[in-house]
């Protein structure tokens, strides 16, 4: 559902790619949001928006906040490929005549909105007021004003990430997902641990000192805990890590069968886990209920089964299996019932099903290495969103169904990098020193 | 605070391998104890009201994040915000709800054998490794011989437990080559028994392509990578 308010809405449709909710979703709490970004598929107009610095209004800005946060914040909408950030420029003037002069100018330069922000700190504390504006409007009309604070200072990046999604909402109706984390595989020597970043690969950090081999993290959708596959009590079993909770900093055991306990997926809500187990003979997927400890086996034949994603309805699961020969992905429904081969590749693995539901990324063995291609859950629309590029694996979504992130051999050493869903905008993530790799995109804090 | 706090109470039946893997845990809320050797899992008393969310605003060591109203990973971090001008700063900080933390998963009631850790393992130049093709886990054939040799040693070694480590190279994905270098284990393992070996010897792990015994990005080094390979215990 679109609300529109006043005179804004009908010049600027932008029309992106894959938005498709924000204009058949109410928003979750629409009071006072006038969604005028229209955002639905099959172009490519972006919303010109003009991030000015701030104005100072209190306190001593010696982090030079003014700046640096209009700056993320432009780096933050320019990423979700959904804003065009027009200029960088000095504050805006605070009203009157002279701020009606400079919205004139920036809407000449092809500005459809502008944001205008005063900054305080006081103490530990950055509080940042800003107004938006409608500069396709001729009265220039005030959009939406807030304000949002962050403490200590070193947060102030949590804080412009924070605007930059609240700006998000404004126009699209849908939260945007700069607030968002990527967790993923860091070696360190012959080990490997979970690392966890923000969204823009800012702020890493090391989670588990286990010295040891730890892979596959994934996220929970719905309490903050990363899932991942360890060797530090010797054989490959399932834990959980709770990054924010200062509480359960150990990792937590989830699936210690013999054998392997690998490639976990969670299910939508939460509740289940999808896991490959080769307790029973040869890996094959099963469901654990997290909360009852139950595990039920949802696949049963001689070969390879492995790698489970859900889809987003929690009613089916796509999966890899080498039953015809090689690796191929394959669905089933979530009770393991009525599988059916989807990809024909001599090596398709890591199914990996987008939020939206209509797309299923994975893994491909090509001429050139390893790439990623998407597929529709019916087996149509098969096309690679990467090519030729050494090799490039272990793709995830992000929370909106829009960007993903993977990892790529491309510049020697595996590294991660983001693209949008239709492979275009393909960019650097980390430049670690050492190698970056399993990357997983977290739901947006709650 | 909040979100959902799971509050499991459950009684939870645990695997001995529980036991092992529970140590080193110390602050867990919901530890639960295993069982002896090869007995059948007992069942203890999981437990758990999950521990709720990192808490409140400022909020201790690598609060925040993506709790609610809470941002950064530092300590007492909090990050607020409110609607309209002049809003108050709304977001007292909340870290992620708690799941609760059932000691483990296991078999229910089913009886395991406890593995040996793969640590008391040791090399031996007496054994030799066998490879694979790229993706594939049948023995080849000119690897027969190999195994032959094996076999002989083991059986003038009959006190020997061995552990057949089995993995692939760095192509392909992490999570499937995990379940690859468990079917060439398996498969190595299950032609040694074939060959009158006592499979109550014989343990299997996979390290998948985690364990590299060559770095090289060449077809040499990736075919010395996929391996079976042989540790003994005395």
């Amino acid at each position: 559902m679109k609300r529109v308010v006043g005179g804004l809405i009908v010049a600027l449709v932008v029309v992106l790619l894959l938005f498709p909710s924000a204009v058949l979703t109410p928003p979750s709490h629409s009071q006072g949001v006038d969604v005028f970004l229209n955002v639905t598929q099959g172009g490519s107009k972006k919303l010109g928006i003009a991030i000015p610095e701030f104005t100072r209004v209190g306190g001593a800005d010696e982090g030079n906040f003014g700046h640096v946060i209009p700056e993320i914040i432009g780096n933050d909408l320019r990423f979700s490929a959904l804003f065009a950030v027009v200029a960088n420029d000095p504050p805006l003037p605070r009203d009157g005549d002279p701020l009606r002069q400079r919205f004139t100018e920036l809407a000449a330069a092809g500005a459809h909105a502008a944001m205008q922000g005063f900054l305080a700190v006081t103490g530990q504390r950055v509080t940042v007021d800003f107004r938006l504006y409608d500069l396709t409007n001729p009265e220039f009309r005030l959009i939406a004003s807030k304000s949002f604070w962050a403490e200590p200072l070193r947060h102030h990046r949590g804080l412009a990430h924070r605007i930059a999604d609240e700006i998000v909402y404004q126009f699209t109706g849908e939260r945007g997902i700069a607030e968002t984390k990527i967790a993923y595989v860091t070696r360190s020597g012959q080990n490997k641990e979970i690392a966890m970043m923000d969204y823009d690969g800012f702020n890493q950090v090391v989670l588990t000192n286990l010295q040891s081999i730890s892979i596959s993290p994934v996220w929970s959708p719905v309490d903050s805990s990363v899932a991942f596959t360890s060797f530090f009590k010797g054989y490959p079993y399932l834990f959980r890590l709770y990054p924010f909770n200062p509480r359960r900093q150990q990792p937590e055991l989830l699936s210690a069968w013999p054998g392997i306990n690998s490639a976990a997926a969670w299910s939508p809500d939460g509740r289940s886990v999808a896991i490959t187990l080769s307790k029973d003979g040869n890996p094959e997927i099963y469901a654990l209920q997290v909360g009852t400890l139950t595990f039920r086996r949802l696949t049963n034949n001689r070969a390879i089964d492995t790698d489970p994603t859900w889809s987003p309805t929690g009613r089916e699961i796509a999966f890899s299996s080498d039953r015809m020969g090689a690796p191929q992905i394959w669905v089933m429904d979530a009770e393991g019932a009525n599988p059916r081969r989807l990809t024909t590749g001599n090596y398709d693995t890591q199914p990996r099903w987008s939020p939206r539901g209509d797309t299923i990324v994975f893994t491909r063995r090509t001429a050139g290495g390893f790439d990623l291609w998407a597929i529709a859950p019916d087996g149509g629309k098969e096309r690679p969103l990467t090519q030729g590029q050494g090799s490039n694996e272990s793709a995830s979504w992000a929370p909106n169904g829009r960007h993903i992130v993977f990892s790529s051999s491309r510049s020697g050493r595996p590294q991660l990098y983001t693209m949008l869903m239709d492979g275009s905008e393909q960019q650097p993530l980390t430049r670690d020193r050492g190698e970056a790799s399993s990357p997983t995109w977290s739901p947006r804090p709650q | 605070m909040s979100g959902r706090v799971w509050q499991l109470t459950s009684t939870v039946v645990v695997l001995l391998t529980a036991a092992v893997l529970l140590t080193g845990c110390p602050k867990k809320p919901a530890t639960t104890a295993g069982t002896g050797p090869g007995g059948a899992g007992t069942s203890a008393g999981g437990t758990t009201g999950g521990g709720p969310g990192a808490g409140g605003a400022g909020g201790g060591a690598g609060a925040g994040g993506l709790g609610s109203g809470s941002i950064g990973s530092g300590p007492g971090g909090t990050l607020g915000g409110g609607g309209g001008a002049g809003g108050v700063g709304g977001g007292a900080g909340a870290g992620g709800p708690g799941a609760a933390g059932p000691g483990v998963a296991g078999a229910t009631g089913t009886t395991i054998p406890a593995l040996p850790s793969p640590k008391d393992f040791v090399e031996t130049s007496a054994l030799r490794d066998v490879h694979f093709d790229f993706d594939k886990y049948e023995i080849r054939a000119q690897d027969k011989p190999v195994l032959d040799e094996n076999v002989q040693w083991l059986k003038q070694n009959a006190g020997a437990q061995l552990l057949i480590e089995g993995h692939a190279d760095e192509r392909g994905t992490n999570e499937y080559n995990l379940a690859l270098g468990e079917r060439r284990a398996k498969a190595t393992r299950d032609h040694l028994v074939s060959l009158g070996v006592d499979g109550g010897r014989i343990t299997v792990i996979s390290y998948g392509e985690e364990r590299p015994l060559c770095t090289e990005r060449t077809e040499a080094c990736w075919a010395q990578n996929r391996r079976a390979h042989f540790l003994v215990k005395q």
